[in-house]
């Protein structure tokens, strides 16, 4: 009985880092970090890439609280009406189903008005796939065929609400296109889908299918990113080729709202550290995670300008979308 | 090349370290597997951080072995408290339980055992022997493939109906409409959510799992109390290997539920608890004394167990050939290979082929490992069976509700459990079979998304089902099994029968109770 408890104790936290003794202006000895998924996802693999380092900086212990449910709104929304703003608690954000969430579902209440950002730590960015054996040997075939074909283009991504649908819908918009959009539970299946044949192709992350792409198992047509990727010089950037269109997944971390400022400081000061670690940098290219740090108000002038660009979307397609 | 690494691997994982983590796995799989509620998937969850200190090697064999072991926990409670550890051991129950109430516990852990170690091992070898084979032939299978699986899956809904096939529909039907519970996948509206952001993501059937199975259970031997002798939780008296001959009885059982096991854990999405139903149809289907089931039937305990063993090795094949996991619990320990710096896919054979052979032998030792440690751990499960109902009772009830509150940290999954509770005593007064109504929790949602995903790809159109051949195929397979249920087939096949006498032998054969 008492290893049952044990058990279910070690289910709902997980102890990581270790108290430092040097005073780095933190409020705080605990810092409880939520996260809107299930342990061993993304933002699990974020916090144990990070966190170790960030709590010797900061000296702090960091204790993982796993919430997951309704895409991370079930955490965020705890983060934005309940959790205490003394620099004690903080929760990982996950862009853009942070915004998304409560854009395309009125019974999500919380908005990025109600929490503070503190800093974006990695992004994945998109990328446009197909299977080795596609007669798409170009973005621009791709664009060709959807544009003498609308609407039969079959094009996946990884779930309503998440970053490749909403990068599908900037690029239908961008490219005035319209693509057949396949909706997976998540990004394997979506470029699985693509390298067996099951649909012409997949909007999905680079760090999910590099291994196959080197592998010669799917060919890459573009990135979604600002410039040329050094792991994949030859793909062309979307930008390069006439398209306004720079996304991806991103995991950083927010408090929630009037977090304490001197803690804010603090903690980006940390983590700009961190960044800096030579370690850290080697860990984190182990693991193929993209380093992207945004610290404070730039984190949060994203966060707005997403939102405004996802809100403006939304309410283009919401009801072509819904009516079905 | 491959030669070499599979030598590499064979060595590696006889180090005493890595035997130790094996042994390590074992113990703790078992032990969590056995706990209501707890699955393989969090048991892997829970031990990845402890690996990454250790050996790439080494935590990988310990993880492999804990999803192994904590298969075969899963029907130890299955078996002894009609609570299933895992959703893989829900089939065990049917016939696990009324044989342990027969007093012969022993034998149904036993042969529970034997028939894991069975599945176990077939899974391993093929894993070892085609896992670079196999990479492409898992590609066939999108969207529209998987919704002929799934529809193939429903079917199963009508064997399981013990008693009336109407209440059991009824009940397979509630279940699909549970499943619909959630936001939808192509339009993202949440639908019957109420406004509750915690059923946005939908009915986790493992919470209604437990509740369905395990508050009825509890109930039922608080109202009996300590008074009358006679049902408790079983005991294990008797002996737990099975003599030569039953052994010999239950081979081909084993053989045909573990090769469907690897079959199925090779379909992304589908893991031990589709493979443990699915086993479970075909042995009864197959059976010649299909009215046993359900009352204590060896055969209904080996298929099941043999199935959700086998999926190990089946889920893995995808997972390394291509890095594509094969169900959740692989998922998860695709994240534990990332965690040790490999990216997965096909270079796990080329670059890191020495980790990969290493896990891949590991997995055939933890068979082993696993019927070594069942054997003595599971005699220890003697000590819940002497407590008494009024104690076991409240015991089921703390350890179903840490369950459903542990798989995700939510207060609500606790309330949502209870109310499945309180479904399952009703269902159990009014002789309403629960199994089709967990059929239809598990494969609604797949039903649902797959159907979904298969018509955006066609255009619309339903001709897609039957233009790809092996959903075609599947399609009509599952058809035929509708048919075979009812008194329509048997009357097509003795009509047959009476113009060509010479086909109504094999008409009796494929088609299941046509004889009724």
């Amino acid at each position: 009985m008492r290893l049952t408890i044990a058990a279910a104790l070690a289910a709902t936290t997980t102890l990581t880092g270790t108290a430092g003794a040097q005073d780095s202006g933190y409020s705080q000895t605990e810092v409880e970090v939520m996260q809107g998924f299930k342990a061993g996802g993304g933002s699990d693999a974020l916090a144990q890439l990070v966190q170790p380092y960030l709590a010797e900086e900061l000296g702090v212990n960091f204790v993982n609280e796993y919430i997951p449910g309704a895409t991370g709104a079930i955490a965020w929304t705890r983060l934005a009406k309940q959790a205490p703003n003394d620099g004690s608690t903080i929760s990982i954000t996950n862009t853009p189903m942070l915004t998304t969430n409560y854009i395309m579902n009125p019974s999500i209440t919380y908005t990025i008005d109600e929490i503070t950002p503190i800093a974006n730590i990695v992004t994945d960015p998109g990328i446009a796939v197909v299977s080795s054996d596609s007669p798409f040997q170009t973005f621009e075939d791709f664009v060709e065929a959807a544009e003498a074909a609308p609407g039969t283009v079959t094009v996946g991504n990884s779930g309503v609400g998440g970053d490749d649908y909403f990068t599908s819908l900037q690029f239908e918009k961008a490219a005035g296109v319209q693509l057949q959009k396949v909706p997976f539970q998540g990004d394997g299946p979506s470029w699985t889908a693509a390298m067996g044949g099951k649909i012409d192709a997949s909007f999905t992350n680079v760090g999910v299918t590099y291994p196959q792409i080197k592998d010669g198992n799917l060919r890459a047509l573009a990135v979604f990113a600002e410039e040329r990727l050094p792991e994949l010089p030859d793909v062309p950037t979307a930008t390069e080729l006439g398209y306004e269109l720079v996304a991806g997944s991103s995991r950083g971390y927010s408090g929630p709202g009037d977090f304490p400022s001197e803690d804010r400081d603090a903690m980006i000061a940390a983590m700009q550290r961190v960044m800096d670690n030579p370690d850290f940098q080697k860990a984190a290219a182990d693991q193929a995670l993209n380093i992207d740090f945004i610290p404070g108000d730039e984190y949060a002038a994203m966060l707005k300008e997403q939102e405004a660009e996802y809100q403006e979307i939304w309410a283009s397609i919401k009801d072509e979308v819904q009516a079905k | 090349m491959t030669d070499s690494f599979l030598l590499v691997g064979l060595s590696n994982v006889v180090q005493p370290y890595n035997l130790l983590a094996i042994l390590a796995g074992t113990m703790i799989g078992m032990f969590i597997g056995a706990m209501p509620g707890l699955s393989a998937t969090m048991a892997i969850a829970l031990l990845l951080p402890l690996t990454y200190s250790l050996q790439p090697e080494t935590g990988l064999a310990m993880l492999a072995s804990l999803y192994l072991a904590a298969m075969y926990g899963g029907s130890i409670a299955a078996i002894l408290l009609r609570t299933p550890g895992t959703p893989a051991a829900a089939a065990t129950v049917i016939d696990g339980y009324p044989m342990a109430q027969s007093g012969q516990a022993g034998k149904a852990l036993g042969l529970s055992l034997t028939a894991s170690l069975i599945g176990g091992v077939m899974s391993a070898a093929a894993l070892l022997s085609i896992a670079p084979l196999l990479g492409r032939i898992v590609l066939n299978f999108g969207p529209v493939e998987i919704f002929a699986v799934a529809v193939l899956g429903i079917t199963i809904i009508g064997s399981l109906s013990a008693g009336s096939a109407i209440l059991g529909l009824m009940s397979g039907a509630i279940g699909l409409l549970l499943a619909m519970v959630g936001m939808d996948l192509t339009t993202g509206t949440p639908r019957f959510t109420f406004g509750y952001l915690n059923l946005f993501g939908g009915i986790d059937f493992t919470v209604a799992l437990i509740g369905l199975f395990s508050i009825p259970q509890a109930v039922r031997l608080i109202a009996k109390g300590d008074g009358q002798s006679g049902e408790t939780v079983s005991k294990v008296r008797d002996r737990m290997l099975p003599t030569g001959r039953e052994f010999r009885a239950l081979i081909p059982n084993s053989l045909r539920s573990g090769a469907i096991g690897i079959f199925v854990g090779l379909i992304p999405g589908t893991g031990g608890d589709t493979a443990s139903w699915f086993a479970y149809n075909e042995a009864k289907r197959f059976s010649k004394r299909k009215s046993e089931f359900g009352t204590g039937c060896a055969a209904g305990i080996v298929a099941p167990e043999a199935a959700n063993n086998a999926v190990v090795g089946g889920a893995l094949i995808p997972t390394i050939a291509l890095g594509i996991p094969g169900s959740s619990s692989t998922a998860v320990l695709l994240g534990g290979l990332m965690v040790h710096g490999i990216l997965p896919g096909p270079s796990l054979m080329t670059d890191h082929g020495d980790v990969t052979y290493t896990l891949l032998w590991a997995v055939l030792f933890a068979n082993v490992m696993l019927f070594l440690v069942g054997l003595l751990f599971t005699r220890a499960c003697v000590v819940v069976t002497r407590v008494p109902n009024r104690v076991v009772g409240p015991v089921i009830v703390v350890l179903s509700v840490i369950g459903s509150y542990a798989i995700n940290n939510s207060v609500f999954d606790i309330g949502l459990m209870i109310t499945f509770g309180m479904i399952g005593l009703a269902f159990d007064s009014f002789r309403i079979p629960t199994p089709p109504l967990v059929i239809g929790l598990i494969l609604g949602p797949i039903l649902d998304s797959t159907l979904q995903q298969s018509l955006l790809i066609g255009g619309g159109s339903y001709a897609i089902f039957f233009q790809n051949p092996i959903s075609a195929v599947l399609l009509v397979i599952a058809a035929l099994s509708v048919l075979q249920a009812t008194p329509f087939f048997g009357s097509i096949g003795r009509l047959i029968g009476r113009r060509k006498g010479q086909l109504r032998p094999p008409h009796r054969q494929a088609g299941g109770s046509a004889d009724d």
